[in-house]
């Protein structure tokens, strides 16, 4: 009997310590993010914990997807979309904290491929190209942006056929790493990021090809977090973060 | 455009249905009556793509079968292209995902078959091929039939493995649940409207169909 009080104590010691750590638990920001922003956030998602303790749970997808998951109900705290356009639905719909949508980044273009191969924008013309990833143009900015450089670029009409479309940029990021397409137009931001790094080459493409890339937030309205959303949202426009958006593939907005 | 995407779709699950029954059949008839002790092994595997998510089957075909696999490369150099993002990488990716829904129903009629049947034909010196051809099959062709319209059905209906395979390429690949899914993305909804109903009309008759037909053939029988 004694013993089986103890074991009692135990436990219920054991449970307090248990519900204690519960209610210390950190604050969870719920993050929408473009597919671009995968690697970015990969980076500064802890940067911004270990200075705030707040933890970010990101889901990522294409800009559009989000922004209409976001108008249908989707429980998020801050959307950082990856144009200005599907950020400004949003705030269209009267869920942004904010009369506009605000300005956290510029994106680049890339051309990706596989090493051995050396990119280059003249890869474009070759003839055995057969399989070029883009990023679904109607949803993913990316894939808008790459649209309209191969059409002031003169080539939409014969590369067209040879397109295979993603989701998302990280999809189609993935169609050209995993060998699938021989090419990929993808964000610098993945270009950039480890795997693709080591497995590839880049190329810029000329920045006059296509409308700046102007990637904007938006802070929920509803949010429970609104608070800690303008927190994350102020790092990433601090000038700490500002001056090093080269090294993940973004310029800075201004 | 959304009867570009149909077509498509049609295509897709007439060629699945086609050449699935060409390898269900005699697998059936070998699961069903075989002799062979380790035939459960072949039925859980063949009854795996009811339990995995089609993205396991996606990520295998795409990356397992791409071109930086030997086999992939072997299948790149036969067909002139990658597996994915093709035609034929839909129909190879179909097969696999609808084997259950080919397989399972003339399993379940093949065994329904009364035993004796085939023991009489035994007796009267067919050969097991002969049995199977001549009396179990005839006897089972209902189940065929349902094997069938599953395997069709499921096809058209099939929408991660498109995905994370297909490339939404228009007319090869862009099947109607992609164009159902890229029109809301693109909050066109008038025109996923348009492609929904179409497909829920269709679906309707043809289930419709398959459970009148199922109703009146078994009254048939009670009559008789």
């Amino acid at each position: 009997m004694r013993e089986f009080s103890k074991r009692m104590a135990l436990l219920a010691i054991f449970v307090c310590l248990c519900m204690s750590a519960w209610a210390q638990k950190k604050t969870e920001l719920r993050v929408a993010a473009a597919s671009d922003m995968h690697p970015v956030l990969d980076i500064v998602g802890p940067m911004f914990e270990q200075k705030t303790g707040i933890h970010l749970v990101v889901s990522y997808g294409a800009s559009a997807t989000l922004s209409h998951q976001i108008i249908a109900g989707s429980p998020v705290d801050i959307f950082f979309s990856a144009d200005y356009v599907f950020a400004e639905r949003v705030v269209a719909a009267d869920l942004a904290d904010s009369q506009n949508a605000i300005p956290y980044a510029k994106g680049a273009l890339v051309l990706w491929v596989r090493k051995p191969v050396k990119a280059s924008l003249d890869l474009l013309h070759r003839k055995d190209l057969k399989t070029l990833a883009i990023a679904n143009p109607d949803t993913a900015p990316y894939g808008r942006a790459a649209v309209f450089a191969l059409k002031k670029m003169k080539l939409y009409d014969a590369l067209s056929p040879r397109f295979v479309q993603a989701e998302n940029i990280m999809q189609a990021a993935q169609f050209a790493e995993s060998g699938n397409a021989q090419i990929g137009l993808i964000s610098q931001t993945i270009a950039e990021s480890g795997k693709f790094k080591a497995e590839g080459t880049y190329v810029l493409f000329p920045l006059y090809a296509y409308p700046e890339i102007r990637q904007c937030a938006v802070v929920m309205k509803n949010s429970p977090h609104r608070d800690e959303a303008h927190k994350l949202l102020d790092f990433i426009l601090s000038e700490q973060i500002q001056d090093n958006l080269g090294k993940v593939g973004l310029r800075r907005v201004q | 455009m959304e009867t570009d995407a149909l077509i498509l779709t049609l295509r897709l699950a007439l060629t699945t249905t086609a050449l699935l029954l060409v390898i269900a059949i005699p697998l059936a008839g070998w699961l069903a009556l075989g002799r062979t002790r380790w035939r459960y092994v072949v039925e859980a595997v063949v009854a795996l793509p009811l339990v995995l998510p089609p993205t396991v089957l996606g990520f295998y075909l795409l990356v397992g079968l791409g071109p930086l696999t030997a086999v992939g490369r072997a299948i790149t150099h036969l067909l002139g292209h990658t597996l994915a993002f093709s035609f034929t990488g839909l129909v190879v990716g179909s097969m696999v995902y609808s084997l259950p829904f080919a397989v399972q129903p003339m399993v379940a009629g093949l065994r329904a078959v009364d035993q004796s049947y085939l023991d009489a034909a035994a007796t009267l010196g067919a050969v097991p091929r002969r049995v199977f051809a001549r009396v179990a099959l005839p006897l089972a062709k209902g189940s065929m039939l349902a094997a069938a319209v599953l395997t069709f059905m499921h096809t058209v209906g099939e929408f991660g493995v498109v995905l994370m395979l297909g490339g939404n390429i228009p007319g090869k690949t862009r099947t109607i649940s992609i164009a159902i899914f890229d029109a809301v993305e693109n909050f066109d909804y008038a025109s996923a409207n348009r492609a929904s109903l179409l497909i829920l009309v269709l679906s309707t008759i043809a289930l419709l169909v398959v459970y009148a037909r199922s109703m009146f053939v078994t009254a048939r029988r009670r009559d008789e």
